[in-house]
């Protein structure tokens, strides 16, 4: 039996695959603006990718922003990526306790008891600050392109400091050091620093236990994971999967229905 | 049920359902908070309505109001200088958070409504003093009230108020007592739509409608739906749209404390004692909110009793951006409920801004771990 898990988020779509607890592939390509079509094309992709063919599904569970169109038109349940994220978390590595999840428009601190249930959570409010989408808007500000901001960032030797939360002042913030002549590479270390502020308060919140997991897209950037370590005092597991992560537990989740 | 209806069309245009109000010669006296005193309005031949923003832009309040105040004070400021409450033939601010109060302030300078009134209730309520306190600030009212209709209220008015409230407040409990013995016998947003109908409908259409929904409720069998049962707790929640996605998520409402449920119409009014005293002896025994003073952990005992109470699985704290009061309470009324095992969601809502994909993916994880 095959299980899949779909996990349309704001900026990516993800699709993963499991065939008797093991991962069988995964899959990521940029949401669009139907997450419908998302949700179906990289599924498909995946499916092309590891020669499976649509019928061996035995199941799908769709997590993300897009859920509940992908549950209306092809998925068996939807469930949310917090849900997900604490399910995909726990079968990868089972000591597994916090989960920091930092994606595109959301950024979440999940805490799990040692079964893998949620326990408890703490959500970003809204705005975008300690978001993926944060950090893109400064990296485009910045003309560095998003893979490349943790390189940058590690080479800081002196992080500037953002004192605006607000994407948008934060902003103009980040032009008025370009225009002073700041090193590029402070600025974005600065700019990692200002989002971890705003993710570790969230961690705080639920009183994060150790071994924690970072998953999300984010988890790709080491400025970003650096500067996150440092505020919370601890060191963070971050593995090949941290993007995908939410797509697994979503397809253990279907192996379960 | 065609009663509940009713209550969903009131609601859809409030100067309409003013213009009816006036109809028969009625003046409509606006107020803020559960602290304004009904029984007295009424008596005085006005029609009380409870003030809720109409949820437009803000514009022109943002020159008397900055950003950190709550989205209720600001849309009822924003639509009173808008025209949008043109209705109004006056309000009423009872003395309770320092928004509603500074409120007053610019409502006062604007001078919009013919009638004007402040009652400056004690902050305590649990003490004698306080007490005596109140029933003076009542009488104080009604002297407003009687130099406004240029006549006196007698107890006997006075009595009659009291009484309609009382049928209104007791038919509401009936039907929150009814939900949470049968859950999911009434919808969220049909409960929603009677307790704010209540606030802001003609009280006698109100006390018609009320007994008949009751004696319905009560000749139906409970839903065999299998949520999980959740009682909110926190400021207002004017949003039926919340109601509905706790429900989508797999809760069901089962009680609340909120300013624009329980809180507003619990607690009956003695009948056949002085009136004013018997008023003033209403809002003391009633469930504080965060404004106010009782014992330091009053309302810390009485939301983990409610929660007992109502089984619930899990309580929601809807507060409403920038409410201090509300938020200072917060952190230990959630050690209060955590102490006894019971799980506790945040969510802070605005008036202006709701984001429902945010909201869901917090329900539908909460009501799947609790």
């Amino acid at each position: 039996m095959i299980y899949a898990g779909i996990d349309i988020g704001s900026s990516t779509a993800k699709a993963a695959l499991i065939k008797k607890n093991r991962l069988l592939g995964t899959h990521v390509i940029p949401s669009g603006y139907n997450p419908l079509t998302a949700g179906i094309t990289v599924f498909d992709a995946l499916l092309e990718k590891v020669a499976v063919s649509k019928t061996d599904i035995a199941a799908i569970v769709s997590t993300g922003y897009g859920r509940a169109s992908a549950s209306v038109k092809f998925a068996d349940k939807a469930m949310t990526e917090i849900i997900c994220h604490g399910t995909g978390a726990h079968f990868m590595n089972p000591n597994i306790r916090g989960i920091i999840d930092v994606g595109g428009q959301d950024s979440k601190a999940i805490l799990l008891d040692k079964n893998g249930q949620v326990e408890n959570f703490a959500m970003n409010d809204k705005c975008a600050a300690g978001t993926g989408r944060f950090i893109e808007v400064m990296a485009n500000a910045l003309e560095v392109s998003l893979d490349q901001m943790g390189d940058f960032s590690l080479k800081a030797d002196k992080p500037s400091k953002i004192s605006s939360i607000c994407t948008v002042f934060a902003e103009s913030e980040v032009i008025s050091m370009i225009a002073g002549l700041q090193k590029r590479e402070n600025i974005i270390a600065g700019i990692h620093e200002s989002a971890a502020a705003r993710v570790a308060i969230l961690a705080f919140k639920i009183n994060i236990k150790e071994p924690v997991m970072m998953t999300g897209g984010v988890a790709k950037n080491k400025g970003m994971v650096a500067a996150l370590e440092k505020r919370l005092g601890f060191e963070l597991i971050v593995e090949d999967f941290a993007q995908v992560n939410g797509a697994i537990g979503a397809a253990v989740l279907a192996s379960r229905l | 049920m065609k009663e509940i209806k009713i209550f969903h069309n009131a609601l859809k245009d409030v100067s309409a359902l003013a213009s009816k109000i006036k109809e028969n010669q009625k003046k409509i006296i606006g107020y803020l908070c559960s602290y304004a005193p009904e029984e007295l309005i009424y008596a005085a031949g006005f029609h009380p309505m409870r003030l809720f923003s109409s949820k437009s832009d803000i514009i022109l309040a943002e020159n008397h109001l900055q950003t950190y105040c709550c989205s209720l004070v600001r849309g009822i400021l924003e639509d009173s200088l808008s025209g949008r409450l043109d209705f109004l033939d006056g309000t009423v601010f009872p003395h309770t958070c320092d928004s509603i109060q500074r409120l007053s302030d610019i409502w006062r300078m604007q001078g919009r409504y013919e009638f004007f009134a402040d009652v400056i209730l004690p902050a305590k309520l649990n003490t004698q003093s306080a007490r005596t306190y109140m029933v003076d600030v009542l009488t104080r009212f009604k002297k407003d009230l009687e130099a406004a209709i240029n006549r006196e209220i007698t107890d006997a008015d006075l009595q009659k108020s009291i009484k309609k409230f009382n049928l209104i407040r007791s038919n509401l409990s009936k039907i929150y007592a009814l939900q949470s013995k049968k859950p999911g016998i009434i919808k969220g947003a049909d409960l929603y739509a009677i307790v704010k109908g209540s606030m802001i409908m003609d009280k006698d259409e109100v006390a018609n409608l009320l007994p008949v929904i009751v004696n319905n409720l009560e000749k139906t069998d409970a839903p065999e739906t299998k949520g999980k049962r959740i009682v909110l707790t926190g400021s207002i929640c004017d949003s039926p749209d919340i109601y509905s996605v706790i429900e989508t998520a797999g809760g069901i409402i089962v009680g609340d404390d909120l300013c624009t449920g329980q809180r507003w119409f619990e607690g009956l009014t003695l009948e056949d004692d002085a009136p004013l005293v018997a008023i003033a002896e209403r809002y003391m025994g009633r469930m504080i909110c965060p404004a106010k003073h009782s014992s330091p952990t009053a309302r810390g005992e009485n939301i983990v009793s409610l929660a007992r109470k109502n089984k619930a699985a899990g309580v929601v704290f809807l507060l409403l951006k920038f409410c201090d009061p509300h938020a200072f309470d917060y952190p230990y009324l959630k050690e209060f409920l955590e102490k006894e095992g019971i799980k506790t969601l945040l969510i802070e809502i605005d008036d202006q801004q709701q984001n429902l994909g945010q909201l869901s993916t917090r329900f539908e994880t909460f009501i799947h771990y609790i």
